[in-house]
């Protein structure tokens, strides 16, 4: 069989440009070309040094990772370009990939961070003003709850991570001015923070009392994964709506899947993998048969309708389904970064964080501070974790809506179409940002967000019952 | 009297039998016929005819509800005289028909006090007040008040047969029902004394029909009511998603919704006046604020190319922020869910800044292509300068833009290149790097100075995807059996840059640059929609091949994508670069020219084409 023959002709063969070019005089300060470049070529020349490094990283050759992480370092910057600064976290992740073999020295390295939860409410929240992403994706929710809820006097919201009051302050702005009148409102917040939960109580209390709306906060201190149902405490009686803001990928890490997998699995899968997209299709399915054994633990989840790999997920949601909530409203981003293997991942995240990064770039001035922040706390930590960790680790799973479709209808929920009227609000919303690049689509009663014609993230409701 | 009730009767059939929806209704305008045929003929005594006792039962149900539902739907009665005439039958007042205006002036007590066990209370002192209009539910002072409990009134078929189960809104239909059965059944007998006014109270206590003053003169319009303020609307309208209680207005809305329609020129369609009004007053508030900022934003940039200038400009979009909100919250009290009045003006002001510069990038770009069609040696020369201008520009490059001044560019390529690729690969080279040179010093870190022209990163992996889709007739190409001479594979990789930056060029040169029918891969080229083309998995559900494809990693999803090996991209481009990078090296060929890499890359491919599979 030819396989390892032409897999490692593909993985050596940018290789071998790269050990001569290294091979050239003065190693220290190399490449004097490199410096001429103009933007569009270095950044053409980036894409190719960072595909080419993935591939000797998921390979395990360490010794031409390394040249070519070095290669990157001298063209990216976190400061550049959009491409030098996607580089450049890309570039980071993959080192963190490497790293992780030696777990002693991963772990000394990173021995002195910073907590990052409360890294990421700071950074979220410059998300949250850079960007209309989060603001349209709270908009929608809060105006299909508005909907649901419409002539309820007992309303119960439960927000899966409550980190972020001003979604509710909006909500109970329009509660109070409703013809009917306000209802009685209980927020259920679940944060794994304590702190950060008194703080959203504390605004949200004070915002109540000033509209006189009756209202309760229900403070929730656990991880999502760990969440207890009955902690929620809800009741008979009143309607229930639940949002979910870029949250429930996080579920999709099993916890079977902790062991670690060396470089050599990687390697080998790859190779697998790189040889099978050079044949035909038929031959892959093939091979895709006979080979399934190899596949990844993780890929299961990536594979169609296998949202029963994931358990958690899946107990998750029927968990929230069991509550039988009016209605369910879920953000999740629209790409795929929960692919089986390293380069699936990289390649769709590279074209995911691409958009983020042009929508900074064409909206928020490059010496910004808090657009740095949030490109590399944000995009970078998210980029790192899709990159460098494996199993239970790996976070960010992102994945398309059509997949969260199936999950869904699994645990028993049913469509609803979002409204006309939340299209149109959110459609002016982004239009006061007098930005071309903002769009919002509809589709099939979801609403897809765009920067230009990538979809970025969506938005979707859902109901207890499949039925009337 | 009788008159009167002939006409409203046969005025009601009419009504309802144009809709069809009631067949029962047909057999009911026959026996009125035959009724008044009878009655008018014979003289026969209504009371005394099983039937015709049914039918009086069924016309006064009917008749009132045809009253009523006139005023429902905010029509006058079918005619003044008689309707109003028409009440005072039913409320089984003496009739007078020379007095038939007496209603709509006449007095109506305010506050009729009746007790709901449905004896008649003593008639209340009068107060007279001017009717205008007939405002629903001020019924009858003398009739019986009902109070149903909301689920008597959202029940549909309240009364069911025993046998088969079929459930029917009205007790004398389940009669007439079990009559097919063979079963006892019984018509309720009415003597035209027996018939008394009743009216119904809605079960909502906050509701002002809740008042037996306000109550509601038929069944089916205090079950209408209720389901439309209290009830859940169940039926939505596919087209524009407005909701229904009730599945008549729904049915009604669906016939109108759509036929007419209102258009702002923003592209939003309205199908109410009212919404639209309310839109057009916001979007030309906001036409005229984005309008402001873009003039700013050009004066502005003609300055300085550095942004912090334009953010401390005045902000037109503070302005704006702020034209939103009052509107939000007047036209739209009740719905708007807020956020929008809660956008910190500084992102906006971004917002506003971003497509301000972009679209003088736009206007100035596309001056520049205006002036390169000429010929084809002066377009060379010409998009060199394009992309002079284009480094003196801030920094946002929309896709399309740069798509377009690099077709330009490639154009001229691609058409020199056919004759001799070499030399067109130098002096472009050149011509880049010296006006890189020129903006930029030669510090290593700095290569990111805002002025330097910059890509989107969005477009260059759409570039460096084509280059991949296109690099497909390097050797590499294993398993597709499109394996070229090595001889001749070397002229190929170096016209890889001439075809990778010739997406968006439809024509024909495009293939000849390209090599042969490779680019099957990427249809419809150079249509506005190529990014949407090139980034077909980003949009939701399409089945379109995946961008992994496009990247040359992919499983052809799509039919005849050329799906070459994660290798073809890595060395075309890396060829690219190198050619770009390393202007010494003349390109003559794959075994001639490269001192760096050709010999490599030309052992790699010799021993891999063997390795097919």
């Amino acid at each position: 069989m030819a396989q390892d023959e032409g897999s490692s002709s593909v993985t050596s063969s940018p290789l071998q440009f790269f050990s001569l070019v290294s091979l050239s005089p003065n190693l220290g300060s190399p490449y004097p070309w490199l410096r001429e470049l103009k933007s569009e070529e270095r950044g053409l020349y980036l894409i190719h040094l960072l595909l080419s490094c993935a591939n000797h990283v998921a390979s395990g050759s360490l010794e031409n990772a390394n040249i070519a992480l070095e290669q990157i370092s001298d063209l990216a910057s976190p400061e550049g370009d959009t491409m030098q600064r996607i580089a450049a976290y890309f570039t980071e992740a993959l080192a963190d990939r490497i790293l992780k073999a030696w777990p002693g020295l991963h772990k000394a390295l990173n021995s002195t961070r910073i907590s990052p939860v409360s890294e990421r409410i700071i950074v979220r929240k410059l998300f949250f003003d850079l960007c209309p992403f989060l603001k349209v994706a709270y908009l929608i929710t809060n105006q299909a709850i508005i909907e649901a809820i419409e002539g309820e006097k007992m309303v119960h919201i439960i927000d899966l991570n409550s980190a972020e009051p001003a979604q509710w302050i909006a909500l109970l702005q329009v509660l109070s001015a409703r013809p009917e009148g306000p209802p009685h409102l209980r927020i259920t917040g679940i944060h794994e923070q304590k702190e950060v939960l008194e703080q959203t109580a504390l605004r949200l209390t004070e915002e109540a009392e000033k509209l006189d709306i009756p209202f309760q906060f229900n403070p929730v201190v656990s991880k999502l994964e760990h969440l207890d149902v009955e902690s929620l405490r809800v009741k008979t009686g009143e309607a229930l709506a639940i949002s979910s803001v870029l949250q429930l990928h996080s579920l999709l890490a099993s916890d079977e899947q902790i062991r670690k997998k060396s470089p050599s699995v990687n390697s080998v899968h790859l190779q697998r993998v790189l040889h099978m997209n050079q044949s035909s299709v038929g031959e892959l399915l093939d091979k895709d048969l006979t080979n399934g054994y190899t596949r990844s633990p993780d890929s299961a989840s990536s594979s169609p309708l296998s949202g029963t790999a994931s358990p958690k997920i899946e107990s998750f949601l029927t968990a929230l389904w069991g509550l039988s909530p009016k209605i369910m409203l879920v953000t999740e981003q629209e790409s795929n970064h929960n692919g089986s293997t390293l380069m699936d991942r990289l390649l769709e995240a590279l074209y995911f964080y691409a958009s983020l990064f042009d929508c900074l770039e064409s909206t928020v001035s490059r010496a910004s501070m808090d657009r740095m922040k949030v490109e590399k706390m944000l995009f970078g930590e998210e980029i790192k974790n899709i990159i460098a960790c494996e199993g239970s680790e790996r976070k960010e799973r992102h994945e398309k809506l059509d997949k969260w479709i199936q999950r869904l209808d699994l645990a028993g929920f049913g469509r609803m179409p979002l409204s006309y009227y939340a299209l149109l609000q959110a459609k002016r919303l982004l239009q006061s940002y007098n930005c071309d690049g903002y769009k919002i689509k509809e589709e099939n009663g979801y609403l897809v967000i765009c920067w230009q014609d990538r979809a970025l993230f969506s938005v979707s409701a859902w109901k207890c019952s499949r039925f009337d | 009297m009788l008159e009167l009730l002939f006409a409203n009767l046969l005025d009601f059939c009419d009504r309802k039998c144009r809709k069809r929806d009631e067949p029962f209704l047909l057999l009911a305008e026959f026996t009125a016929f035959a009724v008044g045929f009878l009655f008018s003929q014979l003289g026969i005594p209504l009371i005394r005819l099983n039937l015709g006792d049914f039918v009086g039962f069924w016309l006064f149900e009917n008749l009132v509800s045809s009253v009523f539902w006139r005023r429902e739907q905010g029509l006058r009665p079918v005619d003044e005289r008689r309707g109003e005439t028409l009440d005072r039958i039913l409320g089984g007042m003496p009739v007078e028909l020379e007095n038939t205006s007496a209603m709509t002036v006449s007095t109506v007590s305010g506050e009729a006090s009746v007790s709901s066990s449905g004896n008649q209370a003593a008639p209340p002192p009068t107060t007279t007040m001017k009717k205008k209009r007939n405002l629903p539910g001020m019924p009858d002072p003398d009739a019986e008040v009902i109070a149903l409990s909301p689920k008597t009134l959202m029940a549909t078929n309240r009364f069911v047969c025993e046998i088969c189960s079929k459930g029917f809104q009205r007790d004398q239909n389940l009669q007439l029902h079990r009559r097919g059965h063979n079963l006892p059944w019984k018509l309720r007998q009415r003597s035209s004394t027996d018939i008394r006014k009743r009216v119904y109270v809605c079960p909502e206590p906050s509701c002002v029909h809740n008042d037996p003053s306000r109550a509601l003169g038929d069944l089916t319009g205090i079950k209408k009511h209720y389901c439309r303020k209290h009830g859940e609307k169940k039926w939505k309208c596919d087209k524009c998603s407005k909701k229904y209680a009730v599945q008549s207005d729904w049915k009604a809305h669906s016939k109108t919704c759509g036929t007419r329609e209102y258009r702002c020129d923003c592209g939003t369609i309205f199908s109410r006046r009212d919404s639209f009004i309310t839109h057009r007053a916001f979007c030309d508030a906001l036409a005229e604020e984005s309008a402001k900022a873009h003039t700013v934003r050009n004066s502005k940039s003609e300055d300085d190319p550095k942004r912090q200038i334009v953010v401390s400009s005045p902000p037109p979009s503070s302005t704006v922020v702020s034209a939103i909100s009052p509107i939000q919250k007047t036209e739209l009290p009740e719905k708007s869910s807020g956020i929008i009045n809660h956008i910190p003006p500084s992102t906006c002001l971004n917002g506003s800044i971003g497509s301000g510069s972009s679209s003088s990038c736009s206007s100035s770009s596309s001056s520049s292509n205006g002036s390169t069609t000429t010929s084809v040696f002066a377009s060379l020369f010409a998009s060199s300068s394009a992309a002079g201008t284009l480094q003196s520009q801030t920094s946002t490059f929309s896709d399309l833009i740069c798509a377009m001044a690099r077709s330009e560019r490639s154009t001229a390529l691609a058409t020199v290149s056919t004759a001799e690729p070499t030399s067109l690969c130098l002096s472009s080279n050149v011509g880049g790097s010296t006006i890189f040179n020129a903006a930029v010093g030669p510090e290593r870190r700095h290569y990111a100075v805002p002025s330097s022209p910059a890509m989107s990163a969005t477009a260059l992996l759409q570039k460096a995807a084509q280059m991949g889709a296109a690099a497909t007739n390097s050797s590499f190409l294993r398993g597709l059996g499109l394996t070229t001479s090595s001889s001749s594979s070397g002229q190929q990789d170096g016209l890889q840059w001439g075809s990778g930056r010739f997406e968006s060029e439809p024509g024909s040169s495009g293939t000849t640059a390209g090599g042969g029918g490779l680019r099957l891969g990427l249809p419809s080229e150079g249509n506005p929609g190529l990014t949407e083309l090139i980034m077909g998995p980003s949009s939701l559900f399409g089945p379109k091949p995946t961008t992994l494809d496009l990247l040359g990693l992919g499983i052809g999803g799509g039919g005849g994508a050329p799906t070459g090996g994660f290798s073809a991209l890595i060395t075309s481009i890396g060829g690219g670069g190198l050619d770009r990078t390393a202007p010494a090296a003349t390109f003559g060929g794959g075994s001639s020219a490269g001192k760096t890499w050709g010999p490599e890359a030309a052992k790699e491919r010799k021993p891999s084409s063997p390795a097919l599979l």
